[in-house]
């Protein structure tokens, strides 16, 4: 038993130098990415292979973004767009595991709602910002709406099918154990859902940036996709990389935050068995 | 007391315009505190038998009581272990085995399963989530999880039929302890004949639906398996199962 926890041990350490190597690895790839960017645009200057205007440099982008920080636009735009997304994101969570839930317990809702969602599932997205705008208005409501609606259409199936997918042996566990059907849902399905619609929400962040940035560049005075319209229209190329860029990282770190959110908890999920042999 | 299972009829699908009964007219009386183990081949309707104590499954006709209360569906009176320990996985130990405590509400919840785990043996992993666990002790969970809730009868569906051979032998001894210690009505079904004979004070073996034996086991605890009476046993029940077709000896 001790020679067996022991090897399960050594095998983890090896499995993690492993891990830290691949890191490293991975950041030494993207750093040159950005280093032969900046050679070739050096090498670029001389020979003018390409007109520079078009290939702006790492350097310069770096410039935009420390001139947009000085004029204090950047604040502003990046503010608003973290606004917008987050209130639409959290907005089409919520709504997403009510639908979810109610598909998932009443066949006459899935009667209902599940032939439409078919309907409009398979459209574009971005299709429905002209509509919106129609609607809602060009201001704010019709971004925010256009980004709950994508989170919505994308995660919703995830919270049904999770639902619909908990193990009957645990639903029957729970009914012997004396759980109503109420406390089976809260307390059995819903859990072990979660998974399923944490998965959903993490792929639902893409297509909420996606939303996010289309509701900017088309109607919007303000925002990190707006930047790149405006930047476009001046010919600004490290104006509109930077945005890019910057779209890229907004969604990285939100994603990061929602990975280790995951990891707390779904500590049941990952763990093996461990020393824990029979004895 | 006891149970009492009054005519009762189940069938799962027609053929030719007949119903096709598992369970046809079947009546049984156990008694309060004993221990029945239900042998049979596959099909010849002990799970189906255990469903219906559950309450997982309806009968077509007739009614089956626990002390005198009839079964409309599954409730805390009748704990269930199944052949997977079915353990919530997101909840430790010692929370899975409070879960029916705290349905009701309990403020004793924590020490009650306290007891419980260390009754199973399992003291030291209250705070272990199921999948850190192998399977006899995530069984023994179930049973902890089963008895915490005090239900009237334990309804135990081949519960070390996914165990290997090694850990179903304690396992096996473990139950008679627990058994022992709670002196629960139990109502185990298996496959296992020397199991059956070991664990139980009494025999029913099931064949296509009927009672084919119905044999009290009477030999002191903890038996022996190669006392000859023992093996007695063995040998009646087996012949029991396999039945008039001597050809398909294959029990599983």
């Amino acid at each position: 038993m001790m020679k067996k926890s022991k090897k399960q041990i050594s095998y983890n350490t090896s499995q993690e130098r492993r891990a830290k190597l691949d890191k490293y690895f991975k950041a030494i790839s993207l750093i040159s990415f950005f280093v032969i960017w900046e050679l070739f645009g050096v090498i670029n200057d001389k020979y003018s292979w390409i007109d520079a205007k078009f290939l702006p440099m790492p350097t310069d982008i770096v410039e935009s973004l420390y001139n947009f920080i000085l004029d204090g636009t950047l604040q502003t735009h990046l503010f608003i767009s973290v606004e917008r997304v987050l209130s639409g994101y959290v907005i089409g969570v919520i709504v997403s595991i009510i639908l979810g839930a109610l598909i998932a317990s009443f066949k006459i809702v899935d009667n209902i709602i599940s032939p439409i969602l078919n309907l409009f599932g398979p459209i574009p997205v971005m299709a429905f910002l002209p509509i919106f705008i129609l609607w809602f208005g060009i201001g704010e409501n019709s971004k925010v709406i256009l980004i709950a609606y994508a989170t919505v259409i994308y995660m919703v199936s995830y919270v049904t099918e999770g639902i619909k997918n908990t193990d009957s042996l645990l639903i029957r566990s729970a009914l012997s154990l004396g759980a109503t059907p109420m406390q089976v849902f809260t307390q059995v399905k819903f859990k072990a859902a979660f998974p399923n619609i944490f998965l959903g929400m993490k792929g639902a962040l893409g297509t909420a940036f996606g939303a996010m940035v289309v509701a900017e560049m088309l109607g919007a005075s303000t925002g990190l996709g707006y930047i790149i319209v405006f930047s476009k229209n001046w010919f600004k190329m490290s104006d509109m990389m930077m945005a890019a860029i910057l779209i890229g990282l907004l969604y990285t770190i939100m994603f990061g935050i929602l990975s280790v959110i995951e990891k707390n908890l779904f500590k049941w999920k990952s763990k093996t068995n461990g020393d824990a042999i029979e004895s | 007391m006891g149970i009492h299972i009054n005519h009762i009829y189940k069938a799962y699908e027609e053929k030719d315009g007949e119903m096709q009964y598992i369970l046809k007219d079947f009546c049984m009386d156990i008694n309060d505190r004993h221990f029945i183990c239900v042998l049979g081949k596959s099909g010849c309707g002990k799970s189906t038998l255990l469903n219906l104590l559950a309450g997982y499954l309806k009968p077509d006709k007739g009614d089956i009581y626990v002390e005198y209360d009839k079964i409309y569906g599954p409730s805390a009176d009748r704990g269930v272990v199944f052949q997977q320990h079915a353990l919530f996985p997101w909840r430790t130990v010692s929370e899975n085995v409070q879960f029916g405590l705290n349905i009701k509400k309990n403020k004793n919840a924590k020490e009650i399963a306290q007891r419980y785990i260390d009754l199973v043996g399992l003291n030291g992993y209250e705070d272990k989530y199921p999948s850190e666990l192998s399977g006899g002790m995530a069984q023994r969970v179930g049973i902890a999880r089963a008895l915490a809730n005090n239900p009237r009868v334990i309804l135990m569906d081949e519960p070390l039929g996914a165990l290997d051979a090694l850990t179903r032998d304690n396992m096996r001894r473990e139950i008679e302890r627990i058994w022992q210690a709670t002196k629960k009505m139990i109502v185990f079904i298996t496959h296992s004949v020397p199991e059956a004979v070991y664990l139980a004070d009494r025999v029913i073996v099931l064949q296509e639906g009927q009672i084919a034996v119905d044999q009290l086991i009477n030999l002191p605890r903890p038996r022996d398996i190669n006392n000859p009476m023992f093996q007695d046993y063995v040998k009646q029940f087996e012949a029991a199962i396999t039945g008039a077709d001597a050809d398909s000896v294959i029990t599983e």
